[in-house]
């Protein structure tokens, strides 16, 4: 019992540790800023908690949630140029919001129909897709960045800083996890997924559309990387077109720390959660005391070896 | 094929022989194994604390990873300096990651520091966390790189790149005995260091008649690809006498293949006064690099700092340029890390 809730386990001692170590670290300022920081991760992780149980990975989350941010910050700072009728339109910043989104979910889609359809492995494929869309992050500006996403009262695309202002984005992350928490363990789709990771061959002689979920866990995926790249970009009222890189290891790190195994079929969104918390308490925690940054690094590694190694007992002990 | 088998579904199995196992002995090992991987992190955490605890009255220091000397050189003298100051002192990395320095100015107005000392991670990406630490009422001192804003820093120093390059092409062309064919390697496009530093190269280059480029490539500031673009420009222009580089590390990359190409006395000019190529000057390889005084930028931020938060005001307009030093064979000795001895 105890190794299922290991992450909260190691949350709690974390939390413990830093409480007494720095002062500032319980403070109310403090902690609202921390889950600001964890959102981003947790989100992303939560889409990448679906692809790992159905028995895949995704490494284009980083790159998604890039591109994600640049069309965001192009139809807000230059709107949608259309020369062949010498128009450019400027879109209100929620319909901005849905057409990053879906193209999130359009690069999600590409991964799925890759490893569904075309059988390719999901690491190659995801792999493949991670390059295409930081390249086509970078050629929406050539490289440059759009500055100042405040919009324009005249063109009414005014608002974008508003969604990752406060503590927005702590409450998109507890919608977003609470969403999933129920798609995940009261819908058939849920099942299917866990089915499907779980034995695939099971799952498919027992009716379930493997191919369809396979496909549709990379849609969620993608549409979590687009929305945490809305965040970052609304929150630095800036869209960059390196954001996001590298952020694909630290949701698999949330997600391995919760206990989801990257085989496929066990583990659960609140593990996610907890994982997601667990990296962000240890990263500020070490930032508030000082901790010089390849230290950090260095904890960081340990504690998601440790996570893994108490995985393997885990199962061990499951099996006696 | 491995990474297909490591992500097929079904392998669950394959721990099953693992029940076999006695209870009391395989308890154990989990003990054991449990107790070692805590203590190693309680061990790494103890190790890593140390005496880093920040006191009442803080300076924050962000800059680009330490893994460059130049933003390592100018995190240890700020902090040098803020200590010898009285404050206590947190460092950190932003990794040239906007987003990561906006976690980090967050976490420094929480943690009450009275001043952020940094080198940004973006002139457009960096204004907004500069906004909000401002609303908070802490100040920030901008060294090395300039933001596209003005107001929103209390200060921005930074050492003067074109006063800079224009000493490294008099040294260039003085080399040179003001003719021959020369090359031009070029950082990034998109930086706007790049083109000032190419701009006040060829103020002062373009005025000989005798010197001719017959190449002008960008090797994005990197050292490998400085290699690998001189290679490609040697063969069919062997009569190169010199190559004047944007920063040191292309110098460097151009240096080695000009060594490796077997082509003796060309004279390679760098810009920064890296660690690096101060080694190279001394053993010949190199001619001659423009330092920028980082260490002193950052040391005069921070006194700056410190007379903002004493007596309201830096007493120096928001936008400040140091000028930058030439470094060569003769006068190599004067300098160590980013500064004059």
């Amino acid at each position: 019992m105890l190794f299922r809730l290991r992450a909260l386990v190691a949350l709690v001692l974390l939390v413990a540790v830093f409480s007494i170590l720095s002062p500032a670290f319980l403070t109310a300022a403090n902690l609202t800023i921390l889950l600001r920081h964890v959102a981003i991760n947790a989100i992303m992780a939560v889409g990448m908690t679906f692809v790992i149980l159905s028995g895949g990975i995704d490494l284009s989350v980083g790159s998604i949630a890039g591109l994600a941010g640049m069309i965001a910050g192009l139809l807000i700072d230059r709107g949608l140029v259309l020369p062949v009728f010498g128009v450019v339109i400027y879109f209100q910043v929620w319909l901005v919001l849905v057409i990053a989104l879906f193209a999130g979910a359009t690069v999600g889609l590409a991964n799925g129909l890759l490893v569904s359809r075309l059988g390719v492995a999901p690491f190659i494929a995801t792999l493949g897709t991670m390059y295409a869309a930081r390249g086509a992050a970078l050629l929406v500006s050539n490289g440059a960045t759009f500055p100042n996403l405040v919009g324009r009262l005249e063109l009414r695309n005014t608002g974008f800083p508003l969604l990752g202002a406060g503590a927005n984005p702590i409450w998109l992350m507890l919608a977003v996890s609470v969403a999933a928490a129920l798609v995940a363990a009261r819908t058939p789709f849920g099942k299917h997924v866990y089915a499907v990771g779980g034995n695939e061959r099971a799952a498919l002689l027992s009716g379930v559309r493997v191919k369809r979920v396979q496909a549709l866990v990379y849609v969620i995926s993608g549409l979590c990387s687009a929305a945490v790249g809305l965040v970052i970009a609304s929150q630095l009222v800036a869209a960059h077109p390196a954001t996001g890189e590298a952020f694909e290891l630290n949701a698999i790190a949330a997600v391995v720390l919760g206990g989801t195994s990257l085989m496929g079929g066990r583990g659960g969104i609140g593990g996610t959660i907890a994982g997601a918390l667990v990296i962000g308490v240890l990263a500020d925690g070490l930032v508030l005391l000082g901790v010089s940054e390849f230290w950090q690094i260095v904890i960081k590694g340990i504690v998601i070896i440790v996570a893994v190694i108490m995985d393997q007992f885990q199962r061990r002990l499951a099996w006696k | 094929m491995e990474v297909a088998v490591f992500y097929s579904p079904g392998r669950r199995g394959a721990h099953g022989g693992f029940a076999e196992r006695s209870d009391a002995g395989f308890r154990r090992v989990v003990l054991r194994v449990l107790a070692v991987s805590a203590a190693s992190v309680l061990a790494a955490l103890l190790l890593a604390c140390g005496s880093h605890m920040p006191s009442k009255k803080t300076i924050a220091i962000i800059t680009p990873s330490h893994e460059n000397p130049f933003f390592k050189a100018e995190a240890e003298a700020a902090a040098a300096r803020a200590s010898e100051l009285g404050y206590g002192v947190t460092v950190n990395t932003h990794d040239d990651d906007a987003h990561k320095q906006d976690d980090l100015f967050d976490i420094a107005v929480a943690n009450r520091a009275t001043a952020v000392i940094l080198d940004n991670a973006g002139a457009d990406a960096s204004i907004a966390a500069l906004r909000k630490a401002k609303a908070s009422g802490v100040p920030c001192f901008l060294i090395d790189r300039e933001i596209n804003a003005n107001g929103v820093a209390a200060a921005q120093i930074v050492s003067n790149n074109y006063q800079g390059a224009s000493l490294g092409a008099q040294e260039f062309a003085r080399l040179m005995g003001e003719k021959g064919d020369y090359v031009e390697l070029v950082g990034r496009e998109s930086d706007t260091n790049a083109s000032i530093r190419s701009q006040g190269y060829h103020d002062v280059l373009d005025k000989y008649p005798g010197l001719k480029m017959i190449a002008r490539q960008s090797a994005n500031w990197s050292q490998t690809e400085a290699f690998q673009k001189m290679e490609t420009i040697i063969p069919a222009n062997r009569a190169i006498k010199g190559v004047i580089a944007g920063n040191d590390t292309m110098a460097l990359g151009a240096s080695a293949a000009l060594k490796a190409a077997g082509l003796g006395n060309v004279t390679v000019v760098g810009f920064d006064g890296s660690p690096d190529v101060l080694a190279a000057i001394r053993a010949g390889d190199i001619q001659a690099t423009v330092l920028q005084p980082a260490a002193k930028i950052a040391r005069l931020a921070v006194d700056q700092a410190h007379k903002y938060l004493t007596t309201g005001s830096t007493g120096a307009p928001e936008k400040q340029s140091i000028d930058c030093e030439l470094v060569t064979r003769a006068n190599i000795d004067q300098f160590g890390l980013f500064a004059r001895k």
